[in-house]
């Protein structure tokens, strides 16, 4: 609020609300007392005088007041000023309420609230004011020659279609001063004070949000959050030495004129702070970084409490972070994990990198990354084999899985692999049956010397021997064969191995790979069992071309595993009328073998246990007293190995030979692999044959580790969404190479690349011709986008350690 | 390896089944991958979908098929990456393009139980209800009939004593000259007492805390003492305290706990020597509000460097603090000669005194310790306490709560005259809504001497997000999205110690304030209106007369 350089009381031109009663008043003298011989008149009766005077006429009056309560007030304005000058002991809020044009002379002190919600009045009290004077003011002037006791000048506060009122006090006022002030003038001249450490009281200033306080002497605080300290401009110097003038003539202090107006240095202001400023002022009164730096790190050092333990930088982190500060990386994982259908495979063929090199273009080379692997991909993969790698293949998890069969057949017709340069060492493999071909076919191809030791006159083993021709073409053995002959393998035929052979075998070779299959069926003993005959034996007769006239005869097979199977489609081949597999248990049949035995009519039987066959009956009886017509039993419940070759420091198992993981015996030297072990699918005897070789080759080698087998990936990485459904039957090469969904093995379609928002992933092409996709660390933030949409499953979310 | 013929939904749980659901949207996302890079539980992935749209346009049957692949954000529904409700995801989402959703319907505890391990986590007890402190009510407003205050522009005073106030009789004073003095032949004791800020806060340990959330609180207390002329105090938790600050000048704002584990006491005990002040007073714990009954196990993985150098044990192990302390057999003996011990070390010179869960047994203790000379306060942690870590069964069932405790409690000193000798301290769900003042007047009015927080200020200086509704709650994993419980970097330099000092002070200036607020009406100023019950009313006829105060309605 700026400072007025005159103030003086306005007089309204509103007409009083009542007209005057009458005009008998006398203009002066009025004199009206507020005791009536010795008896106090009530404040209400001496109101009623007082303003009947008025309205008579009268303009200066007398009161002599007993205590009565707010003389003075409520003298509407007119056109002449009405002067009322008072003493007396006066009671509360003289003034109050008092209007313009009236003007009060207090002769002495004046009680509490002087002045309340003055509304123009001039009022001078000639002594001191006591609690409360001035509360609520909204206009005209208080002038008090004395003090002002507490809370004065509370609430006051500023109209602005008036002037602003004005309180003067001349010496110092009371606690508690100008509380909530909202406007208007106080002058606090500071002469002679009560205390005279403290001329504004305790506490002034609270919750002051307007007007202006001049004082001249020494305070001791107020509110700070309110208001503030400022010297005088010379505006507010002018303004005060303007109006300090008529105020110590009113209060019959003028000659203290000169020692008041010396010198504007004496005198300060406050002021309060504008809501903006308050708005803008800093919550803290320090704030807490400078805390930190200027009191908390000095009391307990640099960094604070913790940072002789912390041994990363002391800055913040964003939520969104890259580099080192990522809690997740990604990693293109190509190759790390198996695919399922390499997985699944017992000799892990990389199927999906035949459908790579096809859809490259490189079909033969696809077609020929399936020697390296086995010697007898057209044979096994492309006829005998229940293709575990189909069943596990996630396409067919989508429509139908990849023709792997089909690209085994189709190496038929290729040329051995060209082989390593000889190493010089020298292995022997005993059994020529599928483990032993294929640990040779490796070993050879390493550049190994191998001796293949074949107790029967031709290869294959049981391939060759009890394997219906029916279910596999004796040609596609026989060219797979051939082609084995082509690797330079030393293949001793018709070499039955007994212990001493064995020892010189042990004694002339590197290592020894024991091959030598299950070749002594297993029976089982019941009445008349005697007259049955092993599967074994049924089916190697009939593959030596020694045929069983069978014709329209009735057969019964014990044991309705596949062999049984195979038996049954030979026992109808060869003219049976009926056949019949019973099994204790569920038949553990599958595959091909059961379909063949099961669309030519053969009957599967369960739970039966066999109680005895009588012969001349023809006739085979079951504990559950049912019997069925047989002219011939053939006993399928397996074949276990003949092992008595091998010296006792070669450990057995109830007739197995026992291997650790790697296909290796007791004898470091000596490895047993396919049914001498435990039987199988003859895939799992390739798959063994190439473990055990390639574990040989490295110990040969004495490379220092084992060769891995990697884990499979599991299928919900892989991204089946990106294929549509395509069903048919095997096409071509090129068309299957389509269907696969490259798993665990980039495609190098670019989704990741595509996708990463913050292009953090490019991808790199080496000299060789080989490539790489890249993160760029600086810009990945580890969201696993690239992950969430690589087709192949090949990005993977690691802890960015 | 799994098998290729394989089960489509047999026994995958649907997301119905969770407590949160993600909702994506598609057509906001630009697909930037903050949301899955932000995820403390990898609730939510990147993944691709197919669309398949079979349209025909001609005038008969035309049928064309069109595929597209897009790219989404998917939820998980594996119950171990159960979106816990956090919102990181919507933090720092540009594009308000993803939002968790609590589901009212969900099973989640019928779930999380795999191996056999029950569900654990931080956070408070999972009851989102309006608890008795927030249904109490001021209900004594002087205008004319009290010396009216206000809360503006008076003074006030808002202080309450930690220690035993011995009644005047007892002091072991003595007149010399016309002056009163300490009879020091008396050899009677003269218990220490600290005159502190009404609302304290509570025990949350180095460990259980990250490092900027400790020391944040640590100098938001510091600076309201020093700065602010508050006297706020802190108590440490169990795990010890920087040796820094025990051998520094602000000592004197803390409390020390020592626990069942002890972990750090030795630390402590070294560093005596070197101490320039004393604490405010020792804690001795002998339960908690959050899991009564109930020890702790600070997991090997969160025991690094710097953990294990503050509690004095070596790094990656596993620390247990038992449920009880282990050569304690009774009441008399337990809280005795823990005591003694306490006041000993630090000459008697600081107040001692225990915390235990709320539970109907207090009483017993109280009584006990009305009869202990040494025993400076009782601390009573309410059901509705919060933790780093507990099993969720402890949490939502186990414990009493508060109000009605401190009550009892209360009211048991009344009854022997000595509602002005022991302090009782009230702790557990103490602005579980926010209103952190009215609660505090609250427990006072019903006679608690001062309050203790935890959750609150984590949640008011951290923004911990955890709530009642369990979103996030993930205290215990080490994995806290605002770095407030974790021990790991990345994820605690997230946090600003010096804006966790800030919030500090903010909420208990505003504190401050809102208790004026309240006091003034009743035209208490310069004096706590500790067990003024006459100012409570309720509009629960049972709760009113369990607490002994009016009903109002």
């Amino acid at each position: 609020m700026s400072a007025k350089k005159t103030v003086k009381s306005k007089r309204s031109k509103v007409t009083p609300p009542n007209p005057p009663l009458g005009k008998g008043g006398k203009k002066e003298g009025v004199t009206i007392h507020g005791s009536v011989k010795g008896s106090r008149v009530p404040s209400r009766i001496l109101e009623e005088q007082i303003q009947r005077a008025v309205q008579e006429g009268a303009r200066e009056l007398h009161v002599v007041a007993q205590g009565q309560h707010g003389i003075g007030g409520r003298i509407w304005p007119r056109s002449e000023t009405v002067k009322l000058t008072v003493e007396g002991p006066v009671g509360q809020r003289l003034g109050s309420m008092g209007m313009p044009g009236t003007e009060i002379i207090v002769k002495g002190s004046a009680s509490d609230d002087i002045g309340w919600l003055n509304c123009g009045a001039k009022i001078t009290v000639l002594g001191d004011v006591t609690n409360g004077a001035f509360n609520a003011a909204a206009q005209g002037i208080l002038y008090v020659q004395g003090s002002g006791g507490a809370r004065c000048d509370t609430m006051t506060k500023h109209n602005p279609r008036f002037e602003p009122p004005q309180s003067w006090y001349f010496r110092n006022v009371g606690d508690s001063f100008a509380e909530f002030k909202a406007g208007g003038i106080a002058v606090v001249c500071g002469v002679d004070p009560r205390n005279p450490d403290n001329v504004l009281g305790y506490r002034p200033c609270v919750g002051m949000v307007g007007g202006t306080i001049y004082f001249r002497g020494p305070i001791q605080g107020y509110s700070e959050k309110d208001v503030r300290l400022v010297e005088l401009t010379p505006q507010d110097w002018e303004w005060l030495k303007t109006n300090m003038g008529p105020f110590l003539e009113a209060i019959d202090r003028s000659s203290y004129y000169k020692e008041l107006t010396r010198s504007s240095g004496e005198w300060k202001k406050l002021m309060a702070y504008t809501p903006q400023e308050k708005r803008s002022r800093k919550w803290f009164k320090m704030s807490a970084s400078d805390f930190r730096k200027n009191m908390w790190e000095k009391g307990v050092g640099q960094g604070g409490i913790f940072a002789e333990y912390l041994g990363h930088d002391l800055t913040l982190l964003p939520y969104i972070t890259t580099g080192k500060d990522r809690r997740n990386k990604p990693v293109w994982a190509n190759e790390k994990y198996n695919p399922p259908c390499a997985f699944a495979c017992p000799t892990h063929i990389p199927s999906h990198k035949r459908a790579t090199l096809i859809r490259q273009g490189k079909i033969h080379d696809a077609l020929e990354l399936v020697l390296q692997y086995s010697p007898l991909p057209a044979t096994v993969c492309g006829q005998i084999c229940p293709n575990l790698c189909m069943n596990a293949c996630t396409r067919g998890r989508l429509d139908r899985p990849l023709g792997i069969d089909k690209l085994g057949s189709l190496a038929l017709e290729l040329a051995a692999p060209k082989k390593e340069s000889p190493t010089g060492h020298t292995v022997a493999v005993v059994g020529g049956g599928p483990a032993g071909l294929s640990a040779a076919w490796q070993l050879a191809l390493k550049g190994h010397t191998v001796d293949l030791y074949e107790a029967e006159r031709k290869l294959g083993g049981k391939v060759e021997l009890c394997i219906p021709r029916e279910r596999l073409p004796h040609e596609i053995l026989q060219k797979e064969l051939s082609r084995f002959g082509e690797i330079g393998v030393k293949v001793h035929l018709n070499s039955r191995i007994d212990r001493k052979k064995f020892e010189e075998i042990h004694g002339s070779h590197e290592i020894v790979v024991v091959a030598c299959g299950a070749h002594k069926p297993r029976g089982i003993s019941f009445p008349g069992s005697e007259h049955s005959i092993s599967a074994y034996d049924f089916l190697k007769r009939i593959n030596s071309g020694n045929k069983p006239a069978l014709h329209g005869k009735k057969v019964v097979i014990i044991g309705a595993g596949n062999v049984g199977m195979d038996v049954a489609s030979e026992a109808y081949s060869n003219g049976a009328g009926s056949v019949i597999a019973v099994d204790i248990q569920k038949p553990a049949a599958f595959g091909k073998e059961m379909e063949v035995a099961m669309s030519k009519g053969t009957q599967v039987l369960w739970p039966k246990f066999t109680e005895r066959y009588d012969n001349n009956e023809k006739k085979i009886y079951f504990k559950d007293g049912s019997s069925l017509d047989s002219d011939l039993v053939v006993v399928s419940v397996g074949d276990v190995p003949i092992v008595d070759f091998l010296p006792p420091g070669i450990h057995t198992e109830k007739g197995w030979i026992a291997v650790n993981q790697i296909g290796q015996t007791s004898d470091v030297k000596v490895f047993a692999i396919g049914d001498a072990t435990q039987l199988g699918l003859v895939t799992h005897a390739i798959g063994q044959g190439r473990i055990a070789a390639e574990t040989i080759h490295y110990q040969l080698m004495h490379a220092p580790r084992w060769p891995e087998v990697k884990q499979v990936i599991s299928y919900d990485r892989i991204k089946t969404e990106y294929y549509d459904v395509c069903r048919g039957e095997f096409a071509s090469p090129e068309k299957e190479a389509d269907r696969c969904m490259s798993c665990a093995t980039c495609r190098d379609c670019h989704m990741c690349e595509a996708t990463c928002y913050w292009g953090a992933i490019s991808r790199v092409e080496h000299k060789d011709g080989s490539y790489e996709y890249v993160v760029d660390e600086d810009l990945c933030i580890g969201c696993g986008f690239c992950a969430g949409v690589c087709p192949c499953g090949v990005w993977e979310m690691v802890e960015n350690v | 390896m799994e098998p290729a013929s394989r089960l489509d939904y047999n026994h995958k749980l649907s997301l119905r089944e969770f407590p949160y659901i993600v909702r994506w949207r598609d057509d906001r996302c630009k697909r930037c991958g903050r949301c899955t890079a932000v995820c403390p539980v990898k609730a939510i992935e990147s993944t691709v979908k197919v669309q398949r749209l079979v349209h025909s346009e001609g005038p008969a049957p035309t049928p064309s098929a069109a595929r597209k692949v897009i790219q989404v954000v998917e939820q998980v529904t594996d119950m171990e990456r159960y979106c816990t409700g956090c919102g990181s995801c919507t933090l720092v989402c540009p594009n308000e393009a993803i939002e968790p959703e609590f589901n009212f319907q969900h099973k989640f505890y019928h779930y999380k139980n795999k191996g056999g391990e029950p569900f654990k986590r931080g956070g408070r007890r999972n009851d989102p209800s309006v608890s008795t402190l927030d249904k109490l009510k001021f209900t004594r407003i002087s205008m004319l009939t009290d010396p009216a205050l206000d809360a503006g522009r008076h003074e006030f005073r808002v202080r309450t004593l930690l220690g035993r106030i011995l009644p005047p009789e007892e002091l072991p004073l003595k007149t010399v000259g016309g002056k009163l003095t300490v009879d020091k032949e008396s050899r009677g004791f003269i218990p220490p007492v600290r005159e502190i800020y009404p609302i304290m806060i509570g025990s949350m340990s180095v460990g259980a805390l990250s490092p900027p959330m400790w020391e944040g609180l640590a100098m938001g207390v510091a600076y309201l003492n020093e700065v602010e002329g508050l006297p706020v105090v802190m108590c440490s938790g169990e795990g010890g305290m920087p040796p820094r600050l025990l051998r520094s000048k602000y000592l004197k704002y803390f409390i020390i706990q020592i626990a069942s584990g002890y972990f750090g006491w030795d630390e402590i005990i070294h560093a005596l020597p070197h101490m320039v002040e004393d604490p405010a007073a020792i804690e001795i714990k002998y339960g908690q509000g959050a899991k009564p009954g109930d020890g702790g196990l600070l997991m090997a993985q969160k025991v690094l460097k710097l953990i294990a150098s503050i509690r004095g044990v070596p790094q990656f192990i596993d620390l247990a603090s038992p449920p009880t302390h282990q050569t304690k057999y009774s009441i008399e003996e337990a809280v005795a000669k823990m005591i003694q011990s306490m006041s000993m070390a630090w000459g008697f010179r600081v107040p001692v005194y225990p915390k235990i869960s709320g539970t109907k047994t207090a009483r017993a203790v109280l009584n006990n310790l009305a009869r202990n000379p040494y025993a400076a306060a009782l601390s009573i942690d309410g059901e509705d306490g919060g933790t780093g870590a507990a099993y969720n069964v402890s949490m939502d069932k186990m414990g009493h709560p508060i109000a009605s405790n401190i009550r009892d409690c209360y009211l048991d000193l009344v009854r022997q005259g000595k509602q002005n000798e022991l302090p009782l301290i009230a702790a557990g769900g103490v602005g579980k809504k926010g209103n952190l003042a009215a609660n505090a007047a609250a427990l006072i009015m019903l006679g608690a001497s001062a309050v203790s927080i935890g959750k609150y200020i984590m949640q008011a200086a951290a923004d911990c997000f955890g709530d009642e509704y369990n979103r996030c709650n993930l205290c215990n994993t080490g994995r806290c999205p605002r770095g407030i419980t974790t021990q790991d970097p990345k994820l605690y330099r997230r946090l600003d110690s010096d804006r966790v000092a800030e919030r500090v002070v903010e909420t208990f200036k505003a504190a401050d304030v809102e208790l004026r607020k309240i006091f003034a009406p009743m035209g208490r100023s310069t004096e706590l209106p500790i067990g003024m019950s006459d100012g409570l009313g309720i509009e629960d006829k049972a709760m009113a007369d369990r607490l002994e105060i009016s009903y109002v309605c």
